[in-house]
C-alpha cells in the first residue's frame, strides 16, 4: 500500500543558509527558534514588569525616556494610570502566551520529544515550520499595538467583555489595541493547533522499536498531555477571539449587553452576554495554566531522576496524575468566575472538581519529595532550579486551597493575594522548569557546558528574589490591597506601600539576576567547556545520539531500539550505575515496569 | 510539499514500536484535526445557544425548507460520492476515484453556491451581521458567523478536494491521502446535521 | 483486512444504506421542525436525531466502527471536551429566568 521510501533520512540535510536556519524543517532547529522568540519575549516581559514595578513603589517618579515608547502614554516619563493598565496587559499577555507556552512546550518539546521517542523527526516538518512562523507572526502583531493609534489593549489578558468589545469608547487601546491583540491570539491559537497535531501524532506513531508508552521519559509523557490539551483548548480561544473581532469590525454584539452606558454614551449595541465571553475565554484560560505548568512538571521530573540516580517513586502514578490535571482543567475554569456574577449554582459546581484538582498536584508533589528523601541528589544548577520549581509550586500551589473555595475567594478576589499565587505556582514555576531544562539540556544543544559558578549564583538569586517578590503579594492581599490599581492613594493601602517599594527592589534586583543567566547562555554557547555526549550519565534517547549536538536526522543511519524503562540509575552495568535505554545490555533491574 | 510530507506514516513496521490504534500519523492527524475542529464549532454553536436562551423573543423569521433541505440533500450525497470515489481508490480503479472526487467537489462547489445565494437573499432582506428586520441584531450575527464558518469549510474542502485529486492524477498522492481528505469532507457534511437544525429548523416562522 | 476488490464490494452496499439512513434521518429533523411543539422539546428530538446522525457518519462514513481502539480514543476525547463546556448553560438561563434557587 505504501509506495514510499523506506530509508531513515526522510529529508536530506539542508544546505542553503534560509532552509538551514531561517525556513527550516528540523523540528530541532524549530525548538531553538521557539527558544529565541520566548527569550526575547521574556525580556520584553520583564523590562514592562520593571516599568509597572517603579510606577507601583514611587508612583510619580519619572522614568528617563518612558515618553519614547509612547508619548500619550507617559508624557513626560510618567506613565498614565491607563498607560500602567496596558504596559500590565501587555507583560501579562507576552508571558503567558509567548514565554510560558512557546518555551517549556513548543522549544523543549520540539527539540527533545522526537529524540526521546526515538524518531528522526516529526511526521509533519512543514506544519512544524508553519507553526513557528505562525507563533513570530502574532507575536509582531501584538508587539504593533504598541505603536499603533494609542496604544495596545488596556483590558488584561483575560480581556473582559463588555470594555473590550465596545471599541475606542471604552479606554486607550480598546480600539485597535484590541483587534490587535485578538488578531495574534487567534494566529496563535493556529500555531499552537499545528503543533499539537505534530507532538501527539510523534508520540503515537513515531517511536521507534521497543519504545513503548510505558517506556517514555516523564518529559515526553508531560508534552504528550500537555498537547492533548492544547489541541482543544486553544480550538474554542479561537472562534472567541474571532467574535471578539466581529463586535469591534462588524458591528456585531456577542459580548455586548443591552443599555450598556459608557462615558455617558450610549452604547449602540444590544443583547449580547459579558459572561459569554468569560465562559469561552476561561474554557481555553484554565487548560491554559496547565499548558504552562505540566511541560515543567515533565522536565523538573526529568531532571531530578538524572540528578537523584535513581527513579520516581511511582513513574505511572506520576503520568496519571499528570493526565488527571489535563482532564481535570477542563472542569474548574469557572474558578476564576467566583465573583463575575456567574451563577452561584454553577460556583458549586466549580468549586468541586478545583478541589479535587489538588489531588493530581499533591500526588506529584509528594512523589517529588517522597523520591527525593533519602536521596544522594547531585547538585548542580539544573537540579537547584528543580528543586526550585517544587519548592515554588508548594508555596503557589498552597494558596489556590483558599482561592479554591468560593466563599473565601470573594474575599480575596482581583486582590494582590491571587497575582502572588499564580505568579509563583504557574510563571515562575514555569520559569524555573524552563532554566532547570536550559542548564541540563544546554550541553546536548550546543555541545558545551554552562558555567556552574554563574549558574548557581543565577539560581540562589533568582530563588530568593522571586521569594522576595511573590510571598509579600499574599500578605498585601489579605490586607485588601486590589490587583490592577496603578497607585494607591485609598488611605488603608498607605501603610502598604512600604511593602510595594521592597518588592520593587527585589524585582529590579532579581530581574537584572536574569542577564546573569542571559550572559552565561550566549558565553557558554561559544565558548563553553565542550561536552561530552552524555555528560550527566543519564539514560533516555536524547543522550544516545551519535553526536553532539545530535546530527540532523537525530541517530544517523539507524534509528535506537529500546531495550529498557526510561530511567534505570543505580544498576550495576559495564557503563556504571545507569543503564541507557538504547543499551542492549541485561542487568538485575529493581525497575522494570513495562 | 516534499517527500517529507509523503513519507510519514510509511516507515516499515520494524523501524516503529507500531502506530497507536494502527493509524498511520497522516490519518491521526486528521482525526486530531476534527478533534480540535468540534471544539471550535461546538463553542460557536454552545455561544450561539446561550445568546438564544437569554434574548426573549428570538427571530423565527424562515418561511421556506426547501433550499436548506436541497443543501442538505446535496452535501449527505456528497459524503456518499466521496466513500464510492475512496473505494474506488483502494480498488486501484484510478479513473472512476478520480471522478467521483470531481464529482464530489463539484457537488460542494453546488453547495457553497447555493448558499451563497441563501445569503443574498437573506441581505437583501435587510438582514446584516448586526441588524435584521426581525428583532435583536444578534440573529444576524449568529447566524452568519456560524454558517459562515461552516462555508469557509466547505470552500476549504473543494479546494483540497482538486488539489489532492489533480495530485492523486499525477501519483503524487494515493489512497490513503483520498481516504484522509475524505474523513474531513465527512466531517463537514457532519458539522451540518448539527447546523441544520439548530441554526435553521429552530428558526423556522410557525 | 480483506482484499480491496472485495472490500469495494461488500462496502459500497452498506454505503448505501447508511446513507439512505442519514437522508431518512436528515428528513425527520424536518418533520419535526413543522411539528406543533414547544421549542425546548423540538430541540431536544432534533438534537436526539442530529446525535444519531452524527454517529452513523463516524462510525461508517468515517470507518471508526472498523477500528474500536480509534473508535473510543476520540469518542471520549471529544465526548468529554463537549461536556465540559456546558457549564455555561446555567448563566444563560439565569438571564431569563433569574438566579436559581433564590426565591
Amino acid at each position: 500500500m505504501h509506495d514510499m521510501s523506506h530509508t531513515v533520512h526522510h529529508h536530506a540535510p539542508p544546505t542553503s543558509f534560509i532552509r538551514k536556519h531561517i525556513f527550516s524543517l528540523d523540528h530541532k532547529v524549530i525548538g531553538k527558534q521557539y527558544y529565541g522568540l520566548a527569550l526575547v519575549a521574556v525580556l520584553v516581559g520583564m523590562v514592562l514588569s520593571w516599568i509597572m514595578r517603579i510606577h507601583l513603589g514611587w508612583t510619580n517618579y519619572a522614568i528617563p525616556g518612558l515618553h519614547l515608547l509612547s508619548s500619550n502614554g507617559a508624557p513626560g516619563n510618567v506613565m498614565t494610570p491607563e498607560y500602567y493598565l496596558q504596559l500590565m496587559t501587555m507583560h501579562a499577555t507576552i508571558m503567558v502566551f509567548f514565554v510560558l507556552t512557546t518555551a517549556p512546550f513548543a522549544a523543549f518539546g520540539n527539540y527533545f520529544l522526537p529524540i526521546q521517542v526515538g524518531a528522526e523527526d516529526m511526521p509533519f516538518p512543514h506544519f512544524n515550520m508553519m507553526s513557528f512562523w505562525v507563533t513570530f507572526v502574532a507575536f509582531l502583531v501584538l508587539v504593533a499595538s504598541f505603536f499603533v493609534g494609542d496604544g495596545p489593549t488596556l483590558g488584561g489578558w483575560t480581556q473582559y467583555a463588555p470594555l473590550s468589545a465596545v471599541g475606542a469608547v471604552g479606554g486607550p487601546g480598546e480600539g485597535m489595541g484590541v483587534v490587535l491583540w485578538a488578531a495574534s491570539i487567534a494566529i496563535f491559537c493556529v500555531g499552537q493547533l499545528l503543533g499539537s497535531l505534530n507532538f501527539i501524532t510523534t508520540t503515537l506513531d513515531m517511536r521507534t522499536r521497543g519504545m513503548s508508552l510505558w517506556r517514555l521519559p516523564l518529559s515526553a509523557w508531560a508534552w504528550f498531555i500537555t498537547s492533548c490539551m492544547g489541541l482543544t483548548a486553544f480550538a474554542v480561544l479561537m472562534p472567541a477571539c474571532i467574535l471578539l473581532i466581529l463586535d469591534h469590525v462588524a458591528g456585531t454584539s456577542f459580548f455586548v449587553p443591552s443599555n450598556l452606558v459608557i462615558n455617558d454614551q450610549l452604547q449602540p449595541h444590544s443583547g449580547g452576554s459579558t459572561l459569554l465571553w468569560q465562559h469561552l475565554f476561561w474554557f481555553f484560560g484554565h487548560p491554559e495554566v496547565y499548558i504552562a505548568i505540566v511541560p515543567g512538571m515533565g522536565i523538573v521530573s526529568h531532571v531530578l531522576i538524572t540528578n537523584m540516580r535513581k527513579p520516581m517513586l511511582s513513574h505511572r502514578v506520576m503520568v496519571y496524575s499528570m493526565g488527571a490535571l489535563a482532564v481535570l482543567s477542563y472542569m474548574v475554569y469557572g474558578h476564576h468566575m467566583f465573583v463575575s456574577g456567574m451563577n452561584p449554582v454553577s460556583s458549586l459546581a466549580f468549586s468541586f472538581p478545583t478541589l479535587i484538582i489538588t489531588i493530581p498536584s499533591t500526588i506529584i508533589v509528594l512523589i517529588w519529595l517522597g523520591s527525593l528523601y533519602g536521596a544522594k541528589l547531585r547538585i548542580n544548577t539544573a537540579s537547584l532550579f528543580a528543586l526550585g520549581f517544587v519548592s515554588m509550586f508548594i508555596s503557589g500551589g498552597v494558596s489556590g486551597f483558599f482561592l479554591a473555595q468560593p466563599s473565601i475567594d470573594i474575599m480575596l478576589h482581583a486582590t494582590y493575594f491571587v497575582v502572588g499565587h499564580f505568579h509563583m505556582v504557574m510563571g515562575v514555576a514555569a520559569m524555573f522548569g524552563i532554566f532547570a531544562g536550559t542548564y541540563f539540556w544546554f550541553p546536548k544543544i550546543f555541545g558545551r557546558m554552562m558555567n556552574e559558578t554563574l549558574g548557581k549564583v543565577h539560581f540562589w538569586l533568582s530563588f530568593v528574589g522571586t521569594y522576595c517578590i511573590f510571598m509579600p503579594f499574599h500578605y498585601l492581599g489579605m490586607a485588601g490591597n486590589v490587583r490592577r490599581y496603578q497607585a494607591f492613594v485609598i488611605e488603608y493601602m498607605q501603610p502598604l506601600i512600604p511593602v510595594h517599594r521592597f518588592i520593587t527592589v527585589a524585582a529590579l534586583v532579581t530581574g537584572a539576576a536574569q542577564f546573569i543567566f542571559l550572559y552565561n547562555l550566549i558565553h557558554s554557547r561559544f565558548w563553553g567547556k565542550p561536552a561530552t555526549d552524555n555528560p550527566w550519565q543519564a539514560t533516555s534517547l536524547e543522550w544516545s545520539t551519535p553526536t553532539t549536538p545530535p546530527p540532523h536526522n537525530n541517530f544517523g543511519d539507524k534509528l535506537p531500539v529500546v531495550y529498557h524503562d526510561p530511567y534505570q540509575y543505580g544498576v550495576e552495568s559495564s557503563t556504571g550505575d545507569y543503564l541507557m535505554q538504547a543499551s542492549p545490555e541485561q542487568v538485575k533491574t529493581a525497575y522494570d515496569e513495562a | 510539499m516534499s517527500q517529507a510530507d509523503l513519507t510519514m506514516g510509511g516507515r516499515p513496521a520494524g523501524l516503529t514500536a507500531g502506530p497507536a490504534f494502527s493509524v498511520p500519523a497522516k490519518k491521526m492527524a486528521m482525526w486530531l484535526f476534527i478533534i480540535a475542529d468540534t471544539a471550535t464549532f461546538a463553542a460557536c454553536l454552545v455561544a450561539y445557544g446561550f445568546i438564544r436562551n437569554a434574548t426573549p423573543n428570538w427571530p423565527r423569521p424562515f418561511h421556506s425548507i426547501t433550499n436548506v433541505a436541497i443543501m442538505t440533500f446535496i452535501l449527505v450525497t456528497s459524503s456518499l460520492t466521496m466513500l464510492i470515489g475512496v473505494r474506488a481508490a483502494r480498488a486501484g480503479d484510478k479513473a472512476g476515484a478520480l471522478r467521483w472526487t470531481f464529482i464530489t467537489a463539484a457537488a460542494g462547489i453546488l453547495f457553497a453556491l447555493l448558499h451563497v445565494r441563501e445569503w443574498l437573499a437573506l441581505i437583501a432582506e435587510g438582514m446584516t451581521l448586526f441588524k435584521n428586520p426581525w428583532g435583536t441584531g444578534l440573529f444576524g450575527s449568529a447566524f452568519f458567523s456560524i454558517t459562515g464558518l461552516h462555508l469557509t469549510h466547505v470552500t476549504g474542502g473543494v479546494i483540497a478536494l482538486i488539489v489532492v485529486g489533480i495530485r492523486y492524477k499525477g501519483s503524487r498522492y494515493n489512497a490513503d491521502d483520498l481516504e484522509i481528505l475524505g474523513l474531513y469532507w465527512h466531517f463537514v457534511d457532519m458539522v451540518w446535521m448539527f447546523v441544520v437544525p439548530l441554526v435553521y429548523l429552530l428558526n423556522l416562522a410557525h | 483486512m480483506t482484499t480491496a476488490e472485495e472490500h469495494k464490494a461488500k462496502g459500497s452496499g452498506k454505503d448505501l444504506v447508511v446513507y439512505l439512513c442519514v437522508l431518512a434521518l436528515a428528513a425527520i429533523q424536518f418533520v419535526i421542525a413543522y411539528q406543533n411543539i414547544d421549542g425546548s422539546q423540538m430541540f431536544v428530538r432534533m438534537l436526539i436525531v442530529a446525535v444519531i446522525e452524527a454517529g452513523l457518519a463516524l462510525l461508517f462514513f468515517m470507518h471508526l466502527a472498523e477500528n474500536r481502539g480509534l473508535l473510543w480514543f476520540v469518542v471520549i476525547f471529544t465526548v468529554f471536551v463537549l461536556l465540559a463546556m456546558q457549564y455555561g448553560w446555567t448563566d444563560s438561563f439565569r438571564l431569563s429566568v433569574g438566579v436559581a434557587g433564590a426565591k
